[in-house]
């Protein structure tokens, strides 16, 4: 009986099951059982007695009624279910999660009621399927019944036919028809009907894969969440008693815990834990008697909207085994650490260190034990930490050998020392998650080729293209900026190339340039981009390792990485292309706030010095010594502002300026662009020198030009030598040395009229005169004022009409005395005859050999400043404006010129006749003496024969052209105003070289700042320097006896 | 590559110039600035001819003609990709320095063939790969302009010879 009371009700819950109701014939089926049964009643009752009928009947109904009264409960349970389906889901409490999600996609899929009476399996169908034994039991109980009643109505009919028969008979027929449909069909359809049958946990639980992941989100209908208050830190040790606790009294036993799940959020929500469940009084219930929890306490209801959002696992960074991380604190803060290991929680890890040991060798052996009181060592790590070095244990165990095992495990021999493991020279070390730096980690070239692993053959086998990937995922989004040349190198649309135009978050927009989509604006991932260069681009490094700011440019692609030649160093770096920009600059870069590289600094009063490399913090300058030292921005005095115009004088006279090419004579015979001029320094450029940035430091002296900037002829400057130009050209040539010493200024009594100023327009006479100014008395107020002598013109007393003094200047003062002579006029007020370095260059003197050559007195000739002939008076002017004084340095081009001939009035007195000046050649010859040959020579007689004047010429002999040589003063002027007067030999008259003369009429500079020389008595010759105007009136015949370089006024100097 | 460009200049002379020679004179100078100079972007090998000397005309102030020269000069202007000979001026480890025509051109380590090997210890010193080919300061050497990188005054290029058909002549 009860068997086939469970048979039915399988029968009855497979159909249920089925969403789609089994075919008739099941029912019928039950039918033909239920009338066995009945049968099997009827034996008995035949058997049996009344009592015994009674009593089936009374079963019967019972059954009957049970099974009836089942139904209805069922009903009442679905109708439960559709409301809400509480008791289904306590029932289902202990089905673990995966199961329930299955299961919620199914109801998801299906209509609810059939897919809930599903879900009971195992024992429990068992209790429920009596349930689900419904409508289709219960229309069979009714046929029964109405047979039955049928049969107790037609009390007649059933004697005559025996008991059941037609329905007997209509029930076989059924069952025979049925096993032949099943015979019928094939043994797959078969199974597939049986695997729907009995297979559905499975079978459901695939079919529901595809379901819109909103379906999935908790509604109303679901458990509610409850946050539940515990003891902060004790989380997860709750979550796991109530785990516990659910052991002890799963769903279905007496007692169960009724709540679906717990869990816990970790750090973020402290001090909760999250307990799902249908009411709040199971939750209480099962956290009852739980230690670190409170129920008791206000609970929080979730929000079914905020519930998602409880299970939303923080993307933490994923950490993958050989990634990149920093560590957080410690003795290693800030150290690059590669993972070894990730535990499988994801919350702890095991990193790769280089360590930082110091084995004990800065212990203080004598220090007192460990203070407990005192800071633990490890406080300060930024203070004196060893350096990262990989682990020796050689060293150890020097000191620390007791600290020291040797374990061998699988991955070969490891040191455990100090309580670390040192695998291969670095430390192993587990770490949590939440001491290290994840994000932005940011591993740079030189830090990472430290956990390059050697290989046997000293190569490293560091993997680039590994750490590129990482890399890659800290791109920073500003390194695309628009513009940039980039190229897809995977995903859909690997290959493409084009350029950026715009940027947002990881996400770059392209503007496709090749390819069959040109044109076109996609958008990818920074991810899947890459910079593309090509080779001979010019480009920046702006970031990601110490060659930031370098500019190079490329020699060599290969996928990511970019090998680029340094524009400074000529040295190749090998750099990510994600590290590198197109660079539109044409200059060098690298600039220390005020400072870049070829700069010129004064470092201290005699030392200048040319940056040859900035650094982060630091100068790396050459001096003019040509020692490399490295400086501090602070140690910089200032910076010389390079000067355009700052010329020196080569070995052999030629003008050199900034920007010309010279050799050097002596030595490496270097070569190089002139990048500074400073004394007799220059500070040259070669590019093909990689040391230094390609400076070099080399005296004035010791180079000879090899070409001049922008073709700069060496030769004759035909500009130069147009004598009007150089009147217009020659700025410095109106100003003149002081005058003073020369004697009385000329200018003294004169009639003057002021030009400019105050008393502008009023006239007057000199009474005194200094070197600038003049006392000038007004006719009209009578009365005395200070004018300078450059507003003062002076004018005839009687006709009023200015008097040229151009000659002289406005300063009558310069104008020697003995100038007064006609030659003068020759002389073009001032335009020194030069002497060049160059022959064809030197105006000779009367020995206008030369066409050039204004020839002596050769007035004829306007360029020639024409020399008197009466020699003894005739004055010199040394127009040494244009001059270049190597010994300036870098200033020396403004060497003030002398101006017209009124400085060296030279007589020579005595010695008339000078016919010639030695003209021409550079060195001028000087009649034997002892300097040598470069000095420029009187062409001396040593009677007093003509004397070839070489005047302009550079002396050899002295280091430096420059008169600075001579003297203190680097200004030409400085020794300048020799008297020419020379009492040795009597004849000769001074010389004059000048220093020169850098008439404007000559192009080319004139090196000639070259002293003459003079030679006496053949015996001693001395260098004058020129520049001296030697007052012919003033010291006319003044001998100077002594060796020395000659007398030198120094107040005479003109300054620069 | 060669072009031939037609340019234009502007000469500014002094008055003291003016006169029957002026015409030499501005040649002259045409020539001594413009030949050989190189303006960042290519190098001016030699002025052909004058096309046009344009009338001068006096600067107002200064008293000076300025005269507006129309020429014709060759101009090279190197390109990325150009094959050029070269002269070595000098070898280094990182390199080789090389010169075609006015252009200074460096050939990077990289960019030479692995089987050229840098060898310090001979003198001078030298590149080569103990076989025919030899590379010290003088040799001449086919390259292939890489890049080039256009500066105030001056053009440097990087080239290579690791290519076919590229390398000591």
């Amino acid at each position: 009986m009860s068997r086939n009371l469970i048979d039915q009700d399988f029968g009855s819950e497979e159909e249920d099951d089925d969403f789609n109701p089994a075919p008739a014939e099941d029912s019928d089926n039950e039918d033909v059982k239920a009338t066995h049964r009945r049968r099997d009643e009827d034996d008995d009752d035949d058997d049996d007695a009344d009592v015994h009928t009674g009593r089936t009947a009374r079963h019967r109904a019972g059954s009957e009624d049970d099974v009836r009264g089942r139904g209805h409960a069922d009903d009442d349970d679905e109708e439960d279910d559709n409301d809400d389906e509480d008791g289904e889901d306590e029932e289902e409490g202990d089905e673990d999660e995966d199961q329930d999600e299955d299961e919620d996609e199914d109801d998801d899929v299906n209509p609810r009621r059939p897919a809930k009476r599903r879900r009971r399996g195992g024992v429990l169908s068992f209790v429920d399927t009596e349930a689900g034994v419904d409508e289709d039991e219960d229309e069979a109980e009714d046929e029964e019944d109405e047979m039955e009643f049928g049969g107790e109505m037609h009390p007649d009919d059933m004697d005559t036919l025996p008991v059941g028969v037609e329905t007997d008979d209509r029930r076989h027929r059924q069952l025979d028809r049925q096993r032949e449909l099943a015979a019928s069909m094939d043994a797959e359809k078969q199974a597939q009907m049986l695997k729907e049958r009995y297979g559905r946990n499975r079978a459901a639980a695939t079919d529901a894969v595809v379901v819109p992941k909103r379906l999935l989100l908790p509604s109303v209908d679901d458990p509610s969440i409850w946050g539940v208050r515990c003891k902060a830190g004790k989380e997860r040790e709750v979550v796991f008693s109530i785990q516990k606790r659910i052991e002890e009294r799963p769903p279905g036993s007496r007692n169960p815990v009724k709540i679906m799940s717990a869990f816990e959020r970790g750090g973020a929500m402290a001090g909760y834990i999250y307990v799902e469940a249908r009411r709040q009084a199971d939750v209480m219930e099962a956290l009852q008697d739980m230690t670190n929890v409170y129920p008791r306490t206000k609970m929080i209801l979730v929000p079914v909207r905020e519930m998602p959002d409880l299970l939303r696992v923080q993307k933490s960074e994923e950490l993958m085994p050989g990634g990149w991380v920093r560590i957080k604190r410690g003795k290693y803060q800030g150290d690059l650490a590669q993972i070894e290991e990730v535990e499988t929680n994801g919350l702890a890890v095991t990193v790769r260190l280089v360590p930082r040991l110091d084995y004990g060798l800065n212990e203080d052996i004598g220090a007192p034990a460990v203070d407990p009181k005192r800071k633990r060592p490890g406080m300060n790590p930024a203070v004196a930490r060893p350096p990262q070095r990989a682990f020796s244990e050689a060293e150890a165990k020097k000191k620390h050998a007791k600290y020291l095992s040797a374990t061998s495990g699988l991955g070969g021999k490891s040191w455990s020392y100090l309580g670390e493991t040192y695998v291969e020279g670095f430390l192993i070390k587990d770490m949590k998650v939440q001491h290290l730096i994840t994000k932005n980690v940011n591993p740079r070239l030189e830090e990472v080729t430290m956990f390059a692993r050697g290989s046997e053959d000293g190569t490293s086998n560091l993997d680039l293209a590994s750490l590129a990937e990482t890399l890659k995922n800290q791109t920073a989004e500003d390194s695309y900026l628009p513009g940039d040349p980039v190229e897809v190198f995977r995903g859909e649309q690997q290959g493409l190339i084009g350029r950026t135009t715009s940027t947002r978050g990881d996400i770059v927009t392209l503007l496709v340039t090749e390819g069959e989509l040109a044109g076109q604006s996609i958008e990818a991932p920074v991810k899947s981009l890459r910079k593309r260069f090509r080779e001979g681009d010019h480009v920046k490094v702006i970031g990601g390792s110490r060659y930031v700011d370098e500019l190079g440019m490329v020699v060599q692609v290969k996928d990511d990485t970019v090998t680029l030649l340094s524009d400074m160093s000529m040295q190749e770096i090998t750099v990510f292309s994600k590290d590198l920009r197109l660079s539109a600059e044409t200059g060098v870069d690298g600039k220390l706030g005020m400072f870049d590289v070829h700069d010129l600094v004064q470092l201290d009063a005699a030392t200048v010095a040319c940056i040859v490399k900035v650094d982060r913090e630091s100068l790396r300058v050459l001096d003019q010594n040509g020692s490399i030292r490295t400086i501090l921005p602070t140690h910089v005095t200032n910076k010389i502002t390079p000067r355009r115009d700052a010329v020196a004088t080569d070995r052999n006279g030629a003008e050199i300026r900034l920007g010309d090419t010279v050799r050097e004579v002596y030595g490496e015979q270097r070569n190089g662009v002139i990048l500074h001029i400073y004394r007799s320094f220059l500070f040259l450029h070669n590019k093909a020198q990689a040391e230094n940035s390609g400076i070099v430091v080399v005296r004035t002296t010791n180079v000879v030009t090899v070409s001049a900037k922008g073709g700069r002829a060496t030769g004759p400057d035909l500009t130069k030598m147009n004598p009007a130009l150089m009147r217009n050209g020659a700025p410095g040539g109106m100003m003149g040395p002081p005058q003073r010493s020369f004697g009385r200024d000329r200018l003294i009594g004169k009639t003057v009229q002021v030009r400019k100023g105050p008393y502008k327009g009023l006239v007057g006479i000199v009474k005194d005169s200094s070197d600038l100014q003049a006392r000038v008395e007004l006719h009209t107020k009578n009365k005395l004022v200070t004018i300078d002598k450059e507003l003062l013109v002076v004018k005839d007393p009687i006709t009023g009409q200015t008097i040229d003094m151009s000659r002289g200047g406005r300063g009558g003062g310069r104008i020697p005395n003995g100038a007064s002579s006609a030659p003068q006029s020759a002389w073009q007020g001032g335009r020194t005859p030069m002497g060049m370095a160059d022959s064809s260059r030197t105006p000779a003197w009367g020995g206008a050999a030369s066409a050039r050559t204004p020839a002596w007195g050769g007035v004829s000739s306007s360029r020639t400043p024409a020399w008197k002939q009466d020699g003894s008076r005739t004055s010199n002017p040394y127009d040494g404006s244009r001059t270049a004084y190597g010994g300036g340095g870098g200033f020396g081009s403004r060497t003030p010129a002398w101006n017209a001939g009124a400085r060296t009035p030279y007589g020579g007195s005595g010695n008339s006749d000078f016919d010639a000046f030695a003209a021409g050649s550079r060195t001028p010859a000087w009649g034997g003496a002892g300097s040598g040959g470069r000095t420029p020579a009187w062409g001396a007689s040593a009677s007093n024969g003509n004397k070839g004047y070489d005047a302009p010429t550079p002396g050899g002999n002295y280091s430096a052209p420059t008169p600075g040589a001579y003297g203190s003063a680097p200004t030409p002027g400085a020794s300048a105003p020799t008297p020419g007067g020379w009492a040795d030999s009597a004849p000769t008259p001074g010389a004059f070289n000048a220093p020169t003369p850098g008439g404007p009429s000559k192009r080319g500079g004139y090196d000639a700042p070259t002293p003459a020389a003079f030679d006496g008595a053949g015996a001693h010759s001395r260098p004058y320097d020129a520049p001296t105007p030697a007052g012919a009136a003033a010291t006319p015949g003044a001998g100077y006896d002594g060796d020395d370089g000659g007398p030198r006024y120094e107040e005479g100097t003109p300054s620069p | 590559m060669f072009f031939l460009k037609e340019e234009i200049k502007v000469i500014a002379l002094h008055p003291s110039y003016f006169g029957p020679n002026m015409r030499d004179y501005l040649i002259t100078r045409l020539n001594e600035e413009e030949e050989g100079r190189c303006t960042g972007d290519h190098f001016v090998i030699c002025v052909m001819d004058m096309v046009d000397i344009g009338e001068g005309r006096v600067l107002p102030g200064s008293g000076q003609a300025e005269y507006t020269i129309k020429y014709r000069a060759i101009i090279w202007k190197p390109f990325r990709g150009e094959t050029v000979d070269a002269i070595v001026t000098s070898v280094k480890p990182t390199g080789i320095f090389t010169l075609a025509g006015p252009l200074s051109v460096f050939i990077a380590r990289k960019n030479i063939p692995s089987d050229i090997k840098w060898e310090p210890n001979t003198v001078p010193p030298q590149y080569t790969d103990h076989a025919d080919q030899v590379i010290e300061k003088g040799t001449s050497l086919r390259l292939k302009i890489l890049g080039v990188k256009p500066d105030v005054a001056a053009i440097n290029a990087i080239g290579t010879i690791k290519e076919d058909f590229l390398g000591p002549l």
